[in-house]
This record gives structure tokens, sequence and C-alpha cells, in this order.
């Protein structure tokens, strides 16, 4: 028994010295955390909304995989902020979830390792993508992360309202094709229902005003940037699509000083008959559709943007993307589970896709599966002609803020069109040039 | 006249402070009572907030969330040893630049009260990488160490040591006390009302802080609770998470409430005799 002792604290320290038989895998993502509800769920087909699904996802994933141990870092909104610092100290984690439009920045300064060759040693090809995700992660030919699906700022629009204005036809909504027929239209649903036509942010949100005025320059066949140092936003597309925000505001056909949680309300309280938002809401209104009590009940659908300007048919486009910061100390062993980690995103991208966001892969898209899904059908020619920002220009969540600062400012009233324009190019521009 | 009669506050005074108070209460019980309803409901109508039901389950994903206490914890250890550290070192070059003469004193307050001119946007990337070179971010060292320089406390214990009358340290003197005595045993429980006014500041700017938290402390078990929490909103949270977003904002402002209700005698006491000096 004494020498048993003895021996005691000889096997608790060989136990303390004794290396972690998991590979560690550190990963940083947004969607928040919702460990009470999500925590111990495994299986993501139960699971629900963003956050549920990502935390099942990932529990699921680890249960599959028991020498991985997967870090997970939380982050709030979108989390560059940290990424920036853990990367200035030498400390990133192994994956990031990223946007696309995010990726350019951080690929010029070399902050983002290609993963061409670790797709393709778990069987990835870009092939497999999508268009728009597949445009939202290449860059000058290298695949900088795996895409896990594409969004895109959509009409979700209120069909009870709709069929009170006298705009419905086959049980589809009627939305113009034109800014006259717009006009028209919106007089036409305001006259019969009492209500404004359009629900948009105006105040508090910069990404709102600056998604829709981005569209509108597209579908002009104007490119938002003339290259990577000089913005387009002082041209006539741009004069034309921002005077035609200021009129259909100035006229009454929106509901005015609304911020993002105050027009998604206006919108369930059926006080609009559109609403501007992303595909990340087609999941909870549809929820609302089937609740007896919701003004939405029997009455939603979803949409593109219409075509309103001549020109081209293209949607506005981002996408989240898992992508692996450069980090000379990352060992092989990590790596390879990071590489199996992405295997198992790209698996298993049809549970992400009931989040509402298009799925990354061409099979899932084509998938009956996913066509099954409510309104998916209705807008899935997005992943066709969605159109992300330019590669070429960096710096773009700093110009977004501008931009949508400035045609705020425009529609509102508080500027003219033409100065907002001239301030919001001069403004681009500095940043442009400011690296 | 009876005394109560004398002491009796005038009718009109206590109906503008019971208004004032209701003016200021209202945004907090309004946050309480949103804290306490379902997201769904809150996101298509936050009027619902005063129907029932209502629920605790905002708060039970706040405390389901296995991490909240090692954020609270970290939080709590933090704000104690800056407002320590805070306390101890503004109240030592306090006494240097009030009591003691030496050579470059006034230069050297005045360049201590620049700092007060200093935002931290301005010093946070050259921080950021003096302690990535000690390799010091995702330490408690390195969440509180920053924040032990603060200028506004030197100024403040300054012209509080100056305001007590010399003559006290001279008669210290004259019965043999070193000047680590007088200071420790003389002078500073004198100036207990502004070490807690300072305390409190500083507790509080602590408690509060994100920024520095947010790029130091990216290790998910160093995180204070400011940066914790804020990490577990889901996108759109303010849509869709309204609800939790108020709970978030009850459960990290209850210790902030707790600490002034310890310490409100002594917390009116220090703003009483700050008025007062």
């Amino acid at each position: 028994m004494r020498y048993l002792l003895a021996l005691l604290p000889l096997a608790m320290l060989s136990a303390c010295g004794k290396p972690e038989a998991r590979t560690e895998l550190t990963i940083q993502r947004f969607f928040g955390a919702c460990q009470a509800e999500f925590g111990t769920l495994a299986d993501p087909a139960k699971a629900e909304g963003e956050c549920g699904i990502i935390t099942a996802m990932i529990n699921q994933f680890e249960a599959a995989n028991p020498d991985i141990k997967v870090v997970e870092n939380t982050v709030f909104w979108p989390g560059y902020d940290q990424l920036t610092a853990q990367l200035a100290a030498n400390g990133p984690p192994d994956l990031v979830t990223m946007h696309s439009s995010a990726i350019p920045d951080y690929e010029a300064r070399g902050l983002l390792e290609p993963l061409d060759a670790d797709l393709a040693a778990v069987g990835i090809t870009p092939d497999q993508f999508t268009a728009a995700a597949r445009v939202g992660v290449m860059v000058d030919g290298k695949t900088m992360g795996l895409p896990i699906d594409v969004w895109a700022p959509l009409w979700h629009v209120n069909m009870n309202l709709f069929r009170q204005a006298g705009l419905v036809a086959n049980d589809q909504p009627v939305l113009p094709t034109s800014p006259e027929e717009f006009f028209a239209q919106a007089a036409q649903f305001q006259e019969r229902t009492g209500k404004p036509y359009l629900v948009q942010i105006s105040t508090k949100d910069s990404s709102g005003p600056m998604r829709i005025f981005y569209v509108w320059m597209l579908q002009q066949g104007a490119p938002l940037f003339r290259d990577a140092r000089h913005a387009n936003f002082d041209s006539p597309a741009a004069r034309r699509a921002l005077s035609f925000m200021k009129d259909l505001y100035q006229r009454g056909y929106s509901a005015k000083n609304l911020d993002y949680a105050s027009a998604v309300s206006t919108f369930l309280k059926g006080e609009g008959g559109i609403l501007v938002d992303g595909t990340w809401m087609v999941g909870k209104f549809d929820a609302f559709a089937h609740d007896a009590t919701s003004p939405l009940y029997r009455g939603y659908a979803v949409r593109s943007f219409p075509f309103l300007f001549e020109g081209r048919r293209v949607a506005l486009v981002d996408g989240h993307n898992w992508v692996m910061p450069t980090d000379a100390k990352r060992t092989a062993r990590e790596r390879e589970a990071a590489q199996r980690f992405l295997k198992y995103f790209a698996a298993n991208d049809f549970q992400w896709a009931r989040t509402g966001h298009f799925p990354a892969y061409k099979s899932i898209i084509e998938s009956a599966q996913w066509q099954q899904l409510p309104h998916r059908g209705d807008i899935a020619t997005i992943t066709q002609i969605g159109e992300p920002l330019p590669k070429y220009v960096r710096r773009q969540s700093a110009i977004e803020y501008v931009v949508g600062e400035e045609v705020s400012a425009a529609y509102t009233g508080a500027k003219p069109v033409d100065r907002a324009l001239t301030d919001m190019q001069r403004r681009a521009n500095e940043i442009l040039q400011s690296y | 006249m009876s005394l109560a009669a004398v002491h009796k506050p005038p009718r009109t005074a206590i109906v503008l402070v019971t208004l004032a108070a209701v003016f200021m209460l209202a945004p907090m019980l309004w946050v309480l009572i949103l804290s306490f309803k379902d997201n769904t409901a809150l996101m298509a109508d936050t009027g619902s907030a005063f129907l029932p039901p209502w629920t605790i389950a905002n708060y039970r994903s706040i405390v389901g969330e296995g991490q909240v206490f090692t954020w609270l914890m970290n939080s709590v250890i933090v704000s104690l040893a800056m407002t320590a550290g805070v306390l101890m070192l503004s109240s030592l070059a306090a006494y240097g630049f009030a009591r003691l003469e030496f050579p470059g004193r006034k230069l050297l307050f005045v360049i201590v009260l620049f700092g007060l001119a200093i935002p931290e946007q301005a010093v946070i990337i050259g921080r950021h990488q003096m302690f990535s070179a000690a390799s010091l971010h995702n330490t408690y060292a390195a969440l509180v160490l920053p924040g032990l320089s603060m200028p506004f406390g030197v100024f403040l214990m300054t012209q509080y040591f100056r305001a007590i009358p010399k003559e006290i340290d001279e008669a210290a003197l004259l019965d043999g006390a070193s000047r680590l005595r007088i200071f420790w045993r003389i002078l500073l429980p004198l100036t207990i009302p502004a070490q807690a006014t300072l305390g409190i500041f500083t507790f509080f700017h602590a408690w509060n802080d994100y920024w520095w938290p947010l790029i130091s402390a990216t290790n998910r078990d160093m995180v204070t609770l400011t940066v914790g929490i804020a990490a577990t909103q889901v996108n759109f949270a303010q849509s869709e998470g309204l609800g939790f977003l108020m709970a978030q904002a009850v459960f990290a402002g209850v210790p902030t409430l707790l600490v002034y209700l310890v310490f409100q005698k002594y917390i009116v006491r220090a703003v009483a005799g700050a008025a007062g000096q």
C-alpha cells in the first residue's frame, strides 16, 4: 500500500504530461450561441434557425469525429475586429466564417490561405459550387474558402394586402417591370389598402438602403466601381437609381423612419405590402404564414427584386464561407482536421440551406429535397443571376457604410440627390485610395 | 413649528422628483418587461410585451450558455483588480504631485493631464502590438494593465490631497513619522470619499469596457461578460432576439446594481463629499 501511495504522485504527473490524443480544431463563427436550446443536439434536421442548425452541425461533426476536438469561438457579428486582432497577434483560429464581400480585403493582404488543395483532398472542386457561390470565393483563380451559402436581398410580399389591392394574378403577386409601373401599382395599392406599398429601412442601418441602391444600379448595367481605386456613384445610372428611391419615398409609397426591427415588425403587423429583407427571413415569415393570428396567414410570397430598369437581369448576392486564416504554426494534423470539417459542411449543406439561404452546391439546388422547401422554387434563379460585389475592390464594408448613409440622406430629403452622390463618390474614393 | 414640519419637503418638489424618477426608470422597466417576453412575439410587435404570456426562457438561455459564469468571474476579477490598481497608483502619484517637491513635477503633472485628451482609439493599435509582442493577450494582465493608467484618477486624487492642510503632514513629520507612514496612516484615510468616487467610477468603467477585451481576449475562456454575452447574440438580434437582448442587458446590469445596493451608503457619501469639495 505504501508503495502504491508513493507511486500515486508519479502516476498523476505522468497523466498531466500525457498529450491530448484529440486534434484541436479552433473555429470562429458568428450566428450567435444557443447552447441552452441546442447545445446537446447532434441532429441538424431537428434544429431551427442559423444558430440552432450550425450548433447542431458542429455537434454532429464532433460526434462523428471523436479524434477531433472542436474549440468553438462564437463572436459578435461580423467578428472581423477580433479576427484582425488575432491575426495581428499571430493567433488566428483554424477556420473562420467570412462574407464573400470581405474575402478580397483579407486575401489581398495575404491573410488567407487558398484552399484548392485542401478541398481537392476531400473531393470538393469549385465546379460543384453554384455560379454565385463560386464567384463569391474565387479570387484570381484561387479558391479562398468553402462557400456554405449565398444570400440576397429579396422582396417579401404580403399577399393578403396584394389581393386587396388587386395585384394578384394566378395566385402570384403582380410586380412592376419599370419605374412607371412601380408608381402606378404603388398608387393602386395605397388607394385600395390605405397602406404603404413598400416597407424599407430608412434609419439606423446603412446596409438596407445600400443594397437597394446597388441593385437598381446593377440592373442598369452600370458597374458599381470604375476600377479598384474609383467608385462609379457620380454617374447617370446612380443618379437614376437614387432619384427613383427618393421619389417613391417622398411620394409616400414607402413606410417612413423605420430601422431594421421596426421595418420587420411593420411588415408582420400587415402595415405594408412589400418588405425588402434578406433570404434569412424566408423561414420565419413562412412560419407566420401558418399562424392563424398573423396578418400574413396564408398570405406570404417572396420574390427576387423585379427588373425595373432595362439593362441586365442581375441580383445582388453575398455569401457566408469558411476561410482559413494564414497561420505558420498550424500543424498537419490540424490542417487535416480542418479539411474533414470542410468536407462535413459541404456534404451537409442542405441542412444549412434550411435557414433560408441558398445552398452553395448545384447538386442541392437541383435536388427535390431543397426545391420542396417553402418558396425556394420562387427565388432559385438568383443562384444563376446573382452577382457579388467585385473582387478587385477592397474595403467593401467601409464603403457600404458610406453608401448607405448617403442614400438614406438623399431619399429622406436630408440632402439633394446630386450632393449625396458627389459626397458618396468622394468618400468612397478616399477609402479606396487610402491603402 | 415642529421639526417634522421644517424638514417636510414641499409637495411640488415631491411631485417633480417622482415624475423625474418615473421618467428615469421607464426605459429600465421597458427593458425588464421585454426580457420576459418571447422573441418571436416581440419580432411581430413589441407592444405584446404588456400582454401575457411571459416567459423566463431568455434568462434560461443566458444561464444555459455554459461559459456565462466564467465570463462573469472574469469581469469580476478584471474589475476588482483594475479598481484596486487604479486606487493604489492614483493615490501614490497624487500624493507625490500634491506633497513632494521634485524636479519636473509640474511638467510631469501636465504630461499626465494630457492623457485626459487622448482617446483610447488613438492608442489601441500600438497597445495591441505591445501586448502581442509580450505574448500577454488572453491573460488577466492584458485586461487589467491598460486600465491602470488613469489620468483622471491622478487628477482627482491630487486635487483632494491638495485640499488637505499641509499642517497635518508637518505635525506628523515633527513627530518622526516617515513620508510613507504619513501617506498611509494619516492622509490616505482622509481621502476615503475621493477614493470611493474613483473606485466606483473605475469599477463601472472596467465592468462596461467592451472594445479592449474584444480584441485582446479572443480566447473564449478569457472574455469578459460584455464581450461574451454580445457574442451569443444571433444576427439581427434587435429584431429576432429582442427579448434575449434585453435579458442580457438585465443580466449584465444586475451585478452593478448589487454593487450600488451594497455600497449605497458610501456612494451617496462619496458623491456628497465630492460635491462639497
